[in-house]
């Protein structure tokens, strides 16, 4: 029952066509990535005609049995037929089967390193990037996206290939058995062919509705149950179930739509194919009469009819997917144009060992929007220790991030032991210069990967050297399974507390000359706290450190204090100097002092 | 402050994944115990199908009479090509040629005709009952009682309106058409068996290895599918991961780090996927061979017959269209059994739902509500979530609030707070003892008419996904914009709803306007002030608002809770200090009662209670 396929079953619906350019493009960059491939591709396609040729001998040996061997009597040559027949039936299988297994070694192999280039370029990009783009994109670029391609791949490539290959390769052996009668066969095939775009078409724009309504569906039956309390509490549960009848009604009615076209496509399709096979019988029998072609001739072109009619309608089905599969492409390479906005220069050098931080002249916005740095400058001394305090807003992050070089100035320059980072090699850069972000952002695996993060090369004495350095070689040890506690995901299985400690002993592990520190605001138990200042503060011996201070005790702690407001530097001295000018500072920690601990 | 209400309600916690695995290993070795249920699951949801389908019944006889006339179009068409050959163009004679070619056209259009009938009915019938059991579905879950949706997680619930509907749509739409197909088959073998006993044993001895190898390889293919379902989720936890964390992975120049870990995951897709290829290799060129096979038999067997005049050269043509025929039902067969499996279970979980009997309902005889000042008193109550059996939250609970005074419910964690306030409107049935509104047990009063008398705003305060005007009017959607606005005032709300895009008109929710925690909450208290009922329950209404802002909120309370039953549960003592009487819960009892500053003074434990309110509340603000 070859009209099997056709319901609501396996149905992908596609959204995005690309236009005819746009499929130039995709297609030309393609071709550049498969080029390393070109010869299995290659090899592939030979294995791949001779496959569709041994299909396509069948009904021709058919013919030779009838023609030479029922119709003389010669059981003979009805022998060598069958024979043939046999030996190419099995030598087609055995081809099928190389087929499937050199398309499935090239394209898995290609999405496998399509998917490591387009991770490492995602790393690649700059910070900006990531702050423009959703997650959950850029997830789904490396993702489903790459998924769509591994469908075609697995399935949908060699079968697309293969009956274009079959449509083809039949039309032309019915044109070498009986030119006269291919020409009347072929009279059906357009019809076939127009009403299968046409099926495409509209079961497409039909499943895209259904999606829409499944969607809709879904959402009344979640709000539902989620608030399923406050329904009963209200007594509205007639006027909740009449709404979701009403959306689930819906969806009913969009997915007649498609059995409605189906209902429409498949009996056309089917009776196509038995007037074919009518017109054949018809026609071929006037013909045979007039000795223009044999009987077996006419049994071949019944049995060819098939190897018309299947490609066409498989192709119709298989379009969506080559087309979502190249829509998918182009987002992929629309990704990987996207140019880094932090790069290394050529001849860059590394950062000096030691240096004292300058910023200078800086001014900075990001994208193309307004400044949010004005003209800063603040030098920091080696050794110093330097909190950044202002309100929320005012750039004290931003700068942070110039001085990571996590973005590059507009204006100005930053400069580490007087090289300016950007003519700084990448590595360098982050190997003397670490940020250590607010919250423990922890990595699925165990604690030990999570700080060996820090420095990928450290052998686990270094690790345990960058733990005990902190004082935390107990705290590590109490963990159910030590330092090899598996955190899943995120550090789930970690308190907040332990998280920022595992955060910590990574930068430990680092070992940067300059630590640019983002203060938690979050509180931690008073026991898990103390033990996390205690790290923080050997962590921060004998190292520059600029802090964003949300606590007054850090900045009290600080040597110097920035005051950072409206993008610009408004103060900049110790405690004591600040306290004492009745400024920024002033007023801030006057604020600061009033407020209740529990909004710190 | 958001850990204390938790441990009121029986939210059900996600557990761990080690406890989940060792109730796996647990569920295997009983599994044979479960067999049997599972059984009389299956059973219960053919018999779910099957009672959805009966409404559809004429449509299930279309499908099958058109799947008869389809079946018979279609065996009918090879016999007369046959004749076409054997009679006209072998023996020369043209007009019967064309006499047959006729009649295949004929019958072509009785096969197509057929065709789009059988379809639309199979899949108009599934989609049918699909949609009908989803639709039950919904209603029951509305009307299940609050301990079940306290069980059951929405996931759960969202699977079976929706992936397990689907299963049953399949199976299904499978039925008919199936049926059709096999019928064809039934055909086909009874043709060639007349016609050539010898070719039909050839032709029909490779056919079944098609079912076999079609069942082997679906089972061989499942597992490696879902292994590499499970590498493909691990890779992109890898991409999430450094996606969501891209800070500290650049902060640590860490690049090429994370790339190795992917380049890991990528390797072990690749290396799945290569194994589902292979397995691939091995039977899709078989599903093409073994047919190949028969029609090799046909050619060769045939054509000896046909030489030495045992057969028809037109049946040889004939029988390699049956071939054909008999490839897709083949197939077929295999897909409706492992699908009936998957089928009949998704309908019995869904049966199982079905099957709950909701908890609350009005009792024989139930009685409308009398008038009265909205006295609420609670007799000896005890209570428990796991039901007689399960530990008490209250035990012998015994506490009146007067028609129109409000009392603040104080307790620490676990002390049963919440549920006070759930057992007021019924949302649960006491385990011994009685609560009365005005007089009457709440379990004999109709429950529309109670929950009407007792307006409650939650903790969480669910809004749904419509306009302001919706959402305020949501007991009554015909109440008039006078009275949805009056509600709001009282509220506190209409400063804010005027100030939105489309005021009352806007959409808030997911696809709309999102609100600030203390604007949702206080449209949640327009919502339940707006039927002006007897009782009003605030379940820490307050606790989402900004310190800074409360003060609003405690005006609005104020003008609401006037001449109202009122109970608040609460711990911060500005919020407090709105109720006439404070009651303190302890060990599922009322432990001491006074107002605010008695207590502060005589209740050492009510001091502590607070403190330990004011602490979490604390670290939650700074989280």
């Amino acid at each position: 029952m070859r009209g099997g396929g056709g319901g609501p079953l396996g149905q992908i619906a596609v959204d995005e066509t690309l236009t005819r350019a746009d499929a130039t493009k995709v297609l030309r960059r393609l071709r550049e990535l498969l080029r390393p491939y070109r010869g299995q591709i290659a090899l592939a396609t030979l294995l791949l005609v001779s496959q569709t040729a041994c299909l396509l001998a069948g009904p021709a040996l058919v013919r030779y049995g009838i023609d030479s061997g029922l119709g003389p009597g010669d059981g003979g040559a009805l022998n060598t037929a069958a024979i043939v027949y046999l030996v190419i039936a099995f030598v087609g299988a055995y081809l099928g089967r190389l087929v499937i297994l050199m398309v499935a070694r090239v394209g898995e192999t290609f999405l496998r390193d399509l998917r490591e280039r387009v991770f490492r370029h995602l790393l690649s990009l700059g910070l900006d990037f990531f702050e423009r783009e959703k997650t959950g994109r850029l997830v789904a670029r490396m993702t489903s996206d790459i998924e769509a391609l591994q469908e075609l791949v697995s399935v949908g490539l060699v079968m697309f290939v293969q009956n274009a290959l079959i449509f083809v390769g039949a039309i032309v052996v019915i044109f070498l058995l009986s030119w006269q009668l291919a020409l009347f066969v072929l009279v059906v095939v357009p019809p076939v062919v127009i009403a299968s775009r046409w099926f495409r078409r509209e079961s497409n724009r039909a499943y895209l509705e259904v999606r829409d309504r499944i969607g809709q569906n879904l959402a009344t039956l979640q709000e539902g149950l989620a608030g399923v309390r406050v329904v009963q509490a209200f007594g509205r549960e007639p006027a909740v179930t009449r709404r979701f009848r009403g959306t689930n009604e819906a969806q009913y009615d969009a997915h007649l739509e498609t059995v409605r076209i189906s209902a429409r496509y498949f009996p056309f399709v089917e009776f196509s194919g038995v007037f074919g096979t009518a017109l054949i019988i018809g026609i071929g029998g006037w013909f045979v009469n007039r000795d223009i072609v044999t009987v077996g001739t006419v049994a071949a072109f019944v049995l060819y009819l098939n190897n018309l009619f299947e490609p066409v309608q498989q192709l119709s089905q298989l379009y969506n997917l080559v087309q979502q599969s190249g829509a998918a492409l182009q987002k992929l390479f629309e990704l990987l144009d996207t140019r880094s906005s932090i790069t290394e220069r050529p001849g860059a050098v590394d950062l000096p060992d030691e240096g004292p931080l300058q910023v200078e002249h800086v001014t900075f916005g990001y994208g193309d929007g307004e400044p949010v740095l004005h003209d800063v400058t603040l030098p920091v001394a080696p050794g110093e220790r330097l909190a950044l305090v202002g309100p929320t807003g005012a750039g004290k992050s931003t700068l942070a991030k110039l001085i990571a070089r996590f973005y590059d100035p507009r204006e100005g320059r930053v400069r580490f032991g007087g090289v300016d980072l950007r003519d700084a090699t990448l590595r360098s850069l982050r190997r003397r210069i670490v940020v250590v972000p607010q919250e423990g952002f922890l990595f699925a695996g165990t604690v030990r990967d999570n700080i060996r993060f820090g420095w990928a090369e450290a052998t686990d004495a270094e690790i345990d050297d960058a733990i005990s350095a902190l004082g935390l070689t107990e705290r590590f040890d109490a963990l159910i399974d030590g330092l090899d506690t598996e955190v899943r995901e995120r550090g789930s299985r970690l308190s907040a507390g332990e998280r920022q400690l595992v955060s910590l002993t990574r930068a430990a592990l680092a070992d940067p000359t300059l630590l640019v520190l983002d203060e938690a605001t979050s509180n931690l138990d008073p026991g898990t706290e103390r033990t996390v200042e205690q790290a923080l503060e050997r962590l921060m011996e004998g190292r520059t450190v600029v802090v964003i201070a949300h606590r007054l005790s850090t900045a009290e702690r600080a040597d110097r204090i920035a005051v950072v407001d409206e993008g610009r530097l408004a103060e900049l001295g110790t405690h004591e100097e600040l306290l004492g000018r009745e400024g920024c500072y002033a007023s801030l920690y006057a604020a600061w002092m009033a407020a209740p601990a529990a909004t710190g | 402050m958001s850990e204390e209400a938790r441990a009121d309600e029986p939210e059900p916690q996600p557990r761990p994944a080690d406890e989940v695995d060792a109730d796996r290993v647990a569920a295997d070795t009983v599994a044979a115990d479960k067999a049997d249920d599972d059984k009389e699951a299956r059973r219960a949801g053919w018999r779910l199908i099957g009672a959805t389908i009966r409404p559809e019944r004429w449509w299930l006889a279309t499908g099958i009479l058109a799947g008869l006339a389809w079946t018979a179009a279609r065996v009918t068409i090879p016999l007369l090509a046959a004749a076409a050959i054997d009679e006209g163009i072998l023996k020369s004679d043209e007009s019967a040629v064309v006499r047959f070619a006729v009649l295949i056209v004929a019958f072509g259009v009785v096969q197509a005709l057929s065709t789009g009938l059988r379809r639309y009915s199979a899949f108009r019938i599934a989609l049918r009952v699909e949609t009908n059991l989803r639709d039950r579905l919904f209603a029951h879950l509305q009307r299940l009682h609050f301990a079940f949706h306290d069980e059951a997680q929405t996931g759960q619930l969202m699977a079976r309106a929706n992936s397990d509907m689907q299963q049953i749509h399949v199976v299904v739409v499978l039925l008919p058409l199936t049926s059709a197909s096999l019928l064809t088959m039934l055909a086909v073998m009874v043709i060639i068996l007349i016609k050539s006993p010898g070719l039909a044993l050839l032709v029909l001895v490779t056919l079944p290895f098609l079912n076999v190898a079609a069942t082997r390889f679906t089972r061989k293919i499942q597992p490696v599918t879902l292994e590499l379902q499970e590498e493909l989720a691990d890779l992109s936890g890898v991409v999430e991961e450094s996606v969501a964390g891209v800070r500290v992975v650049k902060g640590f120049g860490a690049e090429p780090l994370q790339a190795t870990r992917l380049r890991r995951e990528a390797d072990s897709v690749l290396e799945r996927s290569l194994d589902a290829a292979r397995l691939r290799a091995g039977f899709i060129p078989l599903v093409d061979l073994l047919p190949t096979l028969s029609l090799v038999a046909i050619l060769w067997y045939g054509g000896h017959q046909v030489i030495n005049g045992h057969l028809d050269l037109g049946y040889l043509v004939a029988f390699n269209s049956y071939v054909l025929m008999l490839i897709w039902p083949m197939r077929m067969l295999g897909m409706l059994l492992a699908q009936a499996s998957r089928s009949s279970a998704a309908a019995g979980r869904v049966h199982e739902v079905l099957a709950t009997e909701p908890a609350i309902v009005d009792v024989t005889g139930s009685r409308p509500l009398p008038e009265g000042p909205g006295e609420i008193r609670f007799e000896g109550v005890r209570f428990g979530y796991g039901g007689v059996a399960g530990p008490p939250v209250l035990d012998g609970l015994d506490l009146t609030v007067r028609g129109g005074e409000a009392v603040a419910l104080v307790g620490s964690t676990g002390s049963g707070k919440t549920t006070v306030a759930r057992l007021v409107p019924r949302f649960y049935d006491v385990d011994a003892g009685r609560v009365l509104l005005d007089g009457v047990d709440v379990r004999a009063l109709r429950v529309r008419d109670l929950r009407r008398a007792v307006g409650i705003v939650f903790e969480d305060t669910f809004l749904f996904s419509d306009s302001v005007r919706e959402n305020i009017a949501f007991a009554d959607t015909e109440a008039s914009m006078d009275l949805v606005e009056r509600a709001a005032e009282l509220a506190g709300a209409d400063g804010f709803i005027d100030d939105l895009p489309d005021g009352y008109d806007t959409v808030i929710g997911e696809h709309g306007f999102s609100l600030s925690g203390g604007q949702r909450q206080r449209l949640a208290i327009a919502r339940a002030v707006l039927a002006d009922p007897r009782v009003l329950i605030l379940d820490d209404a307050t606790s989402s608002v900004d310190p800074t802002k409360e003060h609003e909120i405690r005006s609005a309370l104020l003008e609401v809770m006037a001449e109202r039953t009122t109970l608040i549960i609460a711990h911060r003592p500005a919020t407090i200090a709105l109720a006439d009487r404070v009651v303190l819960l302890a060990d599922g009892q009322v432990a001491a009662e006074g107002t605010h500053d008695e207590l502060l003074i005589t209740s050492p434990r009510y001091r502590d209670v607070l403190a330990q309110a004011e602490a979490a509340e604390a670290a939650g603000a700074r989280r």
